[in-house]
């Protein structure tokens, strides 16, 4: 099979999704966070409660990236019972962010508010 | 008895596992890693997820006892699969449903002409370069080839949307995307983007290929030439029949309905047809042969248009709609001229007869009402058939001028039978419209009085209605007609004369006739003009 590359401009609804959802888990994920530091075992729980996740495979490479964009910083810490952990707390530049996070959010909520009330 | 067991090191940590549980703990590892392999900060994650199933089984079972398939699928559960993980890093989310339905479109990623052969390769998940062969091998064969090159070309539809190309790969979409991503990034480290990369072609393929790009290209230019030419050619057609048409019909640009029999007569066929066919049914068949002509001329253009500049529109929908309302103006058009065929269908006659009471030497004929008392917006000659009609449009009248027969009677009377006669759907229909047209004649002492023309009903159609008059007369017998009567009898078309001596026409005014055995003649060749 040769082909040339295929260019991919998905634009359909599943991806809009996926990508609606992922942002809203960055944010939930940086809010998680804002309140204390933790275990990425934390987060999860926190955000499987809120069910916002199913899997916890979908946290992992959410992690990697904001610490890659120096939104988070880790420190690892010794566990009794295994490995040692990553253990997870906003950076300046994160807390900036959230809270400009926070802001388009309020405003993206009044917005659609505003329009579905209407 | 005990199974194998094998050890792993997961993040650091040792792990006693099951043969089983070690092969789906092995394929689930290769796939995260097949996941993340190519995302930027990738390993950083697969070193995670390690890490947490490491964690997971630490919880499950300690350091000591060995790790099952029940371990590992409730650790798979908790993290969950690569397909599971939903957001998009750089590709989408794979489409919900796996099995695809195939469809054969062109392929515009991987074309020389039209990405035809790259289609149908697609298609039949197969190499190209074979149908690129075949096209070229089977044009040598009366141009079949070429003839088919261009039919597909222009029934396929090039996969456009990322759903089409998903439906041109059938089932192999994932597979031939994964490799196409693969080459992509081969193709980004040597900087060479644009040449197309056939990892895995043969280098005969490649040598075929490189020829019918360049072959192609030659192709592409002569056939654009053509095709250009085709175009205007077609939107010449389509514009000047349309013009032509609105010209006639909208217009009344007269020449091309028209009869010149005495360079006055312009039939202008709306203006008529409204006399000829139900009335109410007039502006139907109007606008119905408008849409059934027009249409297509329409088509022409943007098919012409379309084949000048070459571009693909979405516009099946419009076309299909076109072509659904043209074949119902086309089959309403036949049922209603159908339908008024079939007023014409019967014909009914009504004859009635006045004899003179003695046979004169010299007979008058006079005319009662004439056609120059008439006031009438149109009139309409057909002189082969002796046939003039006048049209009141304002009293929706039809006046038409009948002939005037002149036979030789064997007995020595003089008699006038006027025949009237219409046609219906059914003959009592036919009849019941004869005997409405009204004609008047009649005799007093040696005049014969005649209508110049007779009426129809106001408001009715036209029905192929016709009056005759026949008069019988004694060879010998001296006609004097006035001038109105005598346009009757120019009307008359029953005279024949080989040496061309006489013919009936409007220069010729002699109101003294008389019958000889050959038909009737002029007395006199003296022009009363």
């Amino acid at each position: 099979m040769k082909r040339k590359l295929i260019k991919l401009h998905i634009m359909d609804l599943e991806n809009n999704k996926a990508q609606m959802r992922k942002g809203i888990l960055e944010y939930c994920i940086l809010s998680v966070l804002s309140r204390s530091s933790c275990y990425a075992s934390d987060i999860i729980k926190e955000l499987k409660e809120a069910e916002v996740i199913v899997v916890e495979g979908t946290l992992y490479p959410l992690l990697t990236r904001q610490k890659n964009a120096g939104l988070l910083s880790y420190r690892w810490e010794e566990s009794q019972q295994g490995p040692p952990r990553k253990y997870y707390e906003l950076t300046e530049e994160g807390r900036n962010y959230l809270a400009e996070l926070d802001k388009s959010w309020q405003g993206l909520v009044d917005s659609v508010n505003q329009i579905r009330t209407r | 008895m005990m199974d194998k067991t094998i050890n792993i090191n997961i993040s650091g940590t040792l792990f006693q596992i099951d043969e089983e549980a070690f092969r789906i703990l092995r394929d689930y590892l290769l796939a995260i890693n097949n996941r993340f392999r190519n995302v930027q900060g990738g390993l950083e994650t697969i070193e995670d997820i390690e890490s947490r199933i490491a964690e997971i089984f630490q919880s499950q079972k300690g350091l000591a006892g060995v790790i099952t398939k029940e371990n590992v699928e409730a650790m798979i559960a908790i993290i969950g699969k690569p397909e599971d993980f939903d957001h998009g890093d750089y590709e989408a989310v794979p489409p919900p449903y796996t099995s695809q339905k195939k469809r054969m479109y062109r392929n515009p990623e991987d074309k020389i002409i039209s990405g035809v052969s790259s289609g149908i390769g697609a298609y039949l998940n197969t190499d190209p370069v074979i149908f690129r062969v075949l096209f070229v091998l089977f044009t040598v064969f009366f141009g079949t080839g070429f003839l088919l090159y261009i039919i597909l070309w222009i029934a396929l539809p090039e996969a456009k949307s990322d759903s089409q190309k998903r439906e041109m790969y059938g089932d192999n979409f994932h597979s031939a995307r994964s490799q196409n991503l693969s080459t992509d990034k081969i193709n980004n480290v040597n900087g060479s983007v644009n040449t197309p990369s056939y990892s895995s072609s043969s280098s005969v393929g490649n040598a075929f290929n490189e020829i019918f790009r360049a072959i192609g290209r030659v192709c592409y230019i002569i056939l654009r030439i053509f095709l250009i030419i085709i175009g205007v050619s077609l939107v010449l057609t389509g514009f000047l029949a349309i013009l032509s048409f609105v010209l006639v019909f909208i217009f009344h640009y007269p020449g091309t309905f028209s009869t010149h029999e005495f360079g006055t007569n312009f039939v202008y066929i709306p203006d008529f047809l409204n006399y000829i066919v139900t009335p109410s049914a007039a502006p139907w068949i109007i606008a119905l042969t408008t849409i059934a002509f027009i249409l297509p001329m329409l088509a022409l253009i943007y098919w012409g248009v379309k084949m000048i500049f070459w571009f693909r529109a979405k516009d099946g929908v419009v076309s299909l709609a076109g072509f659904v309302i043209w074949v119902l103006s086309v089959a309403a058009l036949s049922i209603i001229l159908f339908n008024e065929g079939i007023s014409f269908a019967e014909t009914g006659k009504i004859s009635s007869e006045k004899i003179f009471t003695h046979t004169p030497d010299t007979l008058y004929i006079k005319a009662g009402k004439k056609v120059s008392d008439l006031k009438f917006d149109k009139e309409l000659s057909l002189t082969h058939e002796a046939y003039t009609v006048f049209i009141n449009e304002e009293k929706k009248e039809i006046y038409i001028r009948p002939h005037l027969n002149v036979n030789n009677f064997w007995d020595n009377v003089v008699k006038v039978e006027v025949r009237k006669r219409s046609t219906g759907r059914t003959q009592f229909e036919a009849m019941k419209k004869a005997e409405g047209l009204s004609y008047n004649f009649d005799i007093t002492g040696d005049t014969l009085i005649l209508d110049e023309y007779f009426e129809i009903p106001s408001g009715r159609k036209w029905s192929a209605d016709n009056v005759s008059i026949d008069l019988s007369i004694p060879v010998g017998t001296i006609l004097k007609l006035d001038s109105a009567s005598e346009n009757l009898l120019h009307a008359y078309s029953g005279y024949d004369n080989d040496d061309n001596t006489f013919s009936p026409g409007w220069e010729y005014r002699n109101r003294i006739w008389t019958l000889t055995d050959e038909g009737i003649k002029p007395l006199s060749t003296h022009s009363s003009k």
